[in-house]
């Protein structure tokens, strides 16, 4: 044991769901809930209340009817009694009738030819019937009892339910206006968010920036993003310059500016390679400064500094787009011509940058300095197919050169 | 002539069956007729005229309050003290002079003598294979001031007004 709490790795869930279908479900949930309470709600009450007119009118029908039957009970007339009921017959919610007379013995009786929809709901809402006591003139003749039965409550429920149905689908399309809506106001700034953070990562786009949004929480993360974003901006362009000043720095001569040797050696391996690709030629000239250390010891450092420096522009001016120079050593240079065509001969070249050097350099003391320099050219391919090689020959060419400046 | 059908009462088996039958159905009658001058709890006279053919105890059995007082007389001696005339068998001039006298009054004509129902009583009775009915003669109510309960018209009609 070790004693550390190794840090538990965060879980991630694994299916995971959008905001908007967040939303949606939320929506759906709520309005669900709306609808149905509301809908229950109605329904009971729609219930209760059709109760208690189903119940009145079976106390009007009973009514009716014992005006109906009174005579047919005076006469004790069966007949007559099933005429007295037959308005009563049409009444719906009825399922039976019977008319009994003053003794309780019944004298007629009807029942509902259509089933009852539903017994169990009779059972409960119209267990007993109505009875309507017949009287004469004050005296009970008779009496009239109606059973009721489902069939208008069961109408009831069912128009309840398909409105309810109808309610539960434009419940449905009305979670899904909301949820689109909510997508519009909630999920696009979201996304917008998402999306510059995603960029700045994978893209590197630091100049990405959120845009102002319409939700004042958003915005305000919206902002703090772009103010982090502002700040690794900042970084960023500090670190590329440094970078690019350390680069430049590794491949060039602090004192000329010129390309240094590191930079001229990667430099010929790319021509050699690029030029060996194309089947092309170009020129390497080794350049060396004739008598510089007795310049040096002459007028001092600074002196021979300044001659470097002024050697160094001079073979810049000389060179035309897509040639190459630099400072490898003390007081040498290199120049790579390329291409080379069939006009342009080097020997040409290396006398033009010897003219161009005879001009005099005047020095930090006043004094005026004549420099002079040796000359060695070698071709690729001609004296060598690879950097030593030709690096080679330009050497042996350059002291040739210097050898014939000297016997001079 | 609208003479309507009759309805059907169900008389009891026994020697008191039919009487008690009659005397219903004539009560039954009284308490559905309607007098120009005076509520149902009073008592009507009835003039017996004749000899009845369903029976011969004639007590009105009429439910609720009011009653019936049956005098018998012959047809010469009906006055207007009588509110319900009940012809029995009896001669036919007899017959059609105390229909006339009763046209334009407030008297209630019911007979037992005319299962047709066409010499101009208001109620025939009319006794049919065991059971007792009664046709209604609706020209012989509307003559007269006297208003009937139209339920009984119906059941007078057996049928004949639905």
């Amino acid at each position: 044991m070790t004693g550390r709490n190794p840090i538990p790795p965060i879980e991630r869930i694994g299916a995971r769901t959008t905001l908007q279908k967040l939303l949606s479900r939320f929506h759906f949930g709520i309005t669900l809930f709306a609808v149905a309470l509301s809908g229950l709600t109605i329904l009971l009450a729609g219930v209760t209340a059709l109760r208690g007119y189903a119940d009145r009118n079976m106390e009007l029908a009973a009514q009716l009817g014992a005006y109906g039957v009174e005579p047919a009970l005076v006469f004790n007339d069966a007949q007559a009694a099933r005429e007295g009921l037959e308005p009563l017959t049409r009444i719906p919610g009825i399922a039976r009738l019977r008319v009994l007379n003053d003794v309780g013995r019944p004298l007629t009786q009807w029942t509902s030819p259509a089933a009852d929809p539903a017994p169990l709901l009779t059972r409960i809402f119209f267990a007993r019937p109505f009875a309507v006591t017949v009287r004469r003139n004050g005296s009970v003749i008779g009496t009239i009892e109606v059973w009721g039965d489902s069939s208008t409550l069961i109408d009831y429920v069912r128009i309840g339910l398909l409105a309810g149905l109808g309610c539960l689908l434009i419940t449905a399309f009305g979670t899904i206006f909301l949820a689109r809506r909510f997508e519009y106001e909630l999920v696009k700034p979201l996304n917008e968010i998402a999306t510059v953070a995603h960029d700045v990562r994978l893209h590197r786009r630091f100049d990405k920036r959120v845009q102002s949004l319409g939700i004042a929480e958003l915005d305000r993360l919206g902002g703090d993003i772009n103010a982090l974003l502002d700040e690794l901006q900042g970084w960023q362009g500090h670190m590329e310059s440094e970078r690019a000043m350390l680069a430049h720095r590794a491949s060039h001569d602090t004192l000329t500016a010129m390309p240094n040797r590191d930079a001229f050696d990667e430099q010929l391996s790319l021509r050699i390679q690029s030029a060996g690709d194309r089947g092309g030629r170009f020129a390497l000239l080794f350049i060396d400064a004739d008598n510089f250390k007795a310049a040096n010891d002459n007028f001092g450092h600074a002196a021979g500094d300044a001659v470097l420096v002024a050697l160094s522009a001079r073979i810049k001016e000389t060179l035309r787009k897509g040639d190459f120079a630099a400072r490898i050593g003390g007081d040498e240079f290199i120049v790579i011509i390329d291409p080379l065509d069939g006009e342009t001969r080097a020997e040409e070249l290396a006398n033009r940058i010897r003219t161009s050097v005879a001009e005099p350099v005047l020095l930090p003391g006043g004094e005026t300095y004549r420099a002079a320099v040796s000359v060695g050219v070698a071709l690729f391919p001609d004296n060598g197919s690879d950097a030593t090689a030709l690096l080679t020959a330009a050497d042996a060419a350059m002291y040739a050169d210097k050898m014939t400046n000297r016997s001079r | 002539m609208a003479v309507q059908a009759a309805g059907q009462t169900i008389v009891e088996d026994g020697a008191g069956g039919m009487t008690r039958a009659v005397n219903r159905m004539v009560g039954g009658i009284v308490s559905y007729a309607r007098w120009p001058d005076g509520s149902s709890a009073t008592t009507r006279v009835m003039c017996l005229v004749g000899t009845p053919r369903l029976s011969d105890r004639m007590t009105p059995d009429v439910p609720g309050p009011g009653s019936v007082a049956v005098r018998r007389m012959n047809a010469a001696a009906v006055t207007p003290d009588c509110d319900i005339l009940f012809l029995g068998r009896m001669p036919v001039a007899d017959r059609r002079q105390l229909i006339a006298w009763v046209r334009g009054r407030p008297v209630l004509t019911i007979t037992d003598d005319d299962a047709a129902c066409i010499y101009g009583a208001m109620f025939c009775l009319n006794n049919k294979a065991g059971s007792l009915s009664f046709s209604v003669n609706i020209d012989a109510i509307g003559r007269g001031p006297l208003r009937i309960d139209p339920r009984v018209l119906r059941i007078g009609g057996g049928g004949g007004g639905v």
